[in-house]
């Protein structure tokens, strides 16, 4: 097996996650019941954060006390019909995890040093969109 | 700016890149002035790890001076004379709480990569791929260095650039083994391979007042640092009955704690050796667990092995037998830098913790890549390559 074959081999597997992701935003088919999405941030929260304020219209969100002292439980849930994403939810909450806890979203390194390829090009799809993709 | 990049599976160069910003508020701009080989960048540079781009800037393990400070950070000022933690870590989420700084929630760009392969993402690291945040590494003129305030260490007067280097990355992950493995007064503790990583994992042990630690390498020169430098024993695994041999020298016992410092790429002169390279080769296996499985095997019922080596996927033949029956305790982790930095620095003042030994190429970056092969190769004694930009 060349090293191109061997290196897709294991990139394939997220990169056709991604592709998924991406095929469900375009079509306009009524979405499958989806999961509820939960994070945890590490503080206690009374109120919804206003980073999640928006997808608020159209999703359900619930928070809870989480247990031993770990913070708040966010779940979001994602009603039939809703325009939204289950890739636009799980960014959302992990960019919310970190406004509430640090203030700030990390960015990636920049500029770029790398080069596109077309080696490299499910890599960069999955890396695009780092947030939105994963088991969350 | 020159920076060493990886071009492609095994191939290297020094090129140009633009020099990098302040990208949050939180970040500093670091110029380095001495940035090493880590035995990770090895399954980087072999496609072990296929998670790099054409361009990727390489390096995690670095010292350097402060020259840009971002609006929030409040412990660095221009000038400061910083060791770096590898890992990148928020200071606040619940991990972090935890002194689990690798495993920080909020360190890593691209969670979805490794949330997919192992359920959950650690952080992010300088110059280790995009699966742990694609961050621009360390083998450069400057570097941007994310929550400065949590990952930065100001290095006192006493240290110098050539000791404390190595708190960036091999010590610190060594001294965790030990610490995590849970060696105490009186343990034998055994440590698989006498790499930086290893030698400075059996430094820790002895530290902590381990009663026997023994090293256990083939390369004649490593295990001559080893005694020299660390103060354990050694066991070449081409001449002797491993196994035989630890369980002699631990009354019978077999070894309080285990902790493996060699990886994925484990070499052994026994047969399994081709059995696990054509494995991974055919991407049947992604790693060679060699030092996992001899550790499992040789420790004491009840005991602790640490796996301090870097593995990305599956392994086969993993002893679970062993482990349950034996009622071993089994853990691993990447570097939780932020956590020791500021104690091993003390000690490197006191002169308990030295490291210079390990430096034993000292080039310009332009050199790097031939860095590299020598690293790679083992080659003229070398231990770490350490780059001067
Ligand atoms: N957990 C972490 O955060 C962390 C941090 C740094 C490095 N690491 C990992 O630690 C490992 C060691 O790093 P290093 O920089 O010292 O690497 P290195 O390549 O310099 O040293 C590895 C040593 O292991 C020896 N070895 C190979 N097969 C062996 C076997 N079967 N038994 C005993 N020794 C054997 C080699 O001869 C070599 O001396 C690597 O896998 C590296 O990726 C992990
Ligand atoms: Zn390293
Ligand atoms: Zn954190």
């Amino acid at each position: 097996m060349g090293r191109t074959a061997r290196a897709l081999l294991i990139v394939a597997p997220i990169a056709a996650g991604t592709a998924v992701v991406a095929a469900k935003r375009r079509s306009g088919r009524s979405p499958s019941p989806r999961r509820t999405h939960v994070v945890t941030v590490h503080r206690p929260l009374s109120e919804i954060p206003g980073s999640l304020e928006e997808l608020a219209k159209s999703v359900e969100i619930s928070l809870a006390p989480a247990p031993g002292d770990r913070g708040t439980e966010i779940s979001v849930r994602i009603p039939e019909g809703s325009p939204v994403t289950d890739a636009e939810v799980r960014r959302a909450l992990r960019e919310t995890r970190s406004l509430v806890e640090v203030g700030d979203v990390l960015l990636p390194s920049g500029p770029p040093t790398t080069e596109k390829t077309p080696l490299n090009r499910p890599l960069r799809t999955a890396t695009e969109h780092g947030r939105e993709g994963g088991l969350l | 700016m020159k920076a060493l990049q990886w071009q492609g599976v095994n191939k290297l160069a020094v090129g140009t890149v633009p020099d990098p910003g302040l990208r949050n508020p939180g970040d500093v701009i670091v110029k380095v002035t001495r940035t090493v080989t880590c035995g990770s960048d090895l399954h980087l540079i072999g496609g072990y790890i296929p998670f790099m781009e054409k361009g990727d800037v390489l390096g995690h393990e670095f010292l350097g001076e402060v020259v840009e400070v971002g609006p929030d950070v409040k412990r660095h000022r221009v000038g400061d004379r910083v060791v770096v933690s590898s890992f990148i870590s928020c200071g606040r989420c619940w991990y972090c709480d935890q002194e689990l700084y690798s495993l920080c929630d909020n360190g890593n760009t691209n969670p979805a990569i490794t949330e997919t392969l192992w359920g959950y993402a650690p952080g992010g690291c300088f110059g280790y791929s995009h699966a742990m945040g694609g961050n621009a590494g360390s083998h450069a003129e400057y570097i941007r260095v994310p929550f400065a305030d949590v990952g930065a260490f100001t290095v006192p007067d006493e240290v110098s650039d050539e000791r404390a280097l190595f708190a960036s990355d091999s010590a610190s992950t060594g001294w965790m083994g030990a610490d995590l493995g849970g060696v105490k007064p009186g343990d034998v503790v055994a440590v698989w391979g006498a790499g930086a990583v290893g030698q400075m994992a059996a430094r820790a042990a002895v530290l902590l007042g381990a009663e026997r630690v023994i090293v256990i390498d083939r390369l004649g020169n490593r295990l001559d640092q080893v005694a020299k430098h660390i103060g354990a024993e050694t066991l070449d695994y081409e001449r002797a009955d491993v196994a035989a041999e630890l369980r002699e020298r631990s009354g019978g016992r077999g070894p309080d704690v285990c902790i493996e410092a060699v990886g994925m790429e484990a070499h052994s002169p026994g047969a399994h050796f081709g059995y696990d390279q054509i494995k991974q080769q055919l991407r049947l296996q992604t790693d060679r667990p060699i030092a996992v499985r001899e550790a499992i095997h040789a420790c004491r019922k009840g005991g602790s092995v640490f796996v301090l080596g870097v593995y990305a996927g599956f392994v086969d033949k993993f002893p679970l037998g062993a482990l349950m029956n034996k009622g071993l305790t089994v853990r691993g982790a990447q570097m939780h830098g932020q956590r020791y930095i500021p104690m091993l620095l003390e000690r490197m003042a006191k002169g308990e913790l030295t490291t210079e030994h390990l430096a034993t190429h000292v080039m310009p970056l332009d050199q790097a890549p031939e860095g590299y092969r020598i690293f790679k190769e083992k080659e003229d004694n070398c231990v770490r390559a350490v780059f001067v930009p």
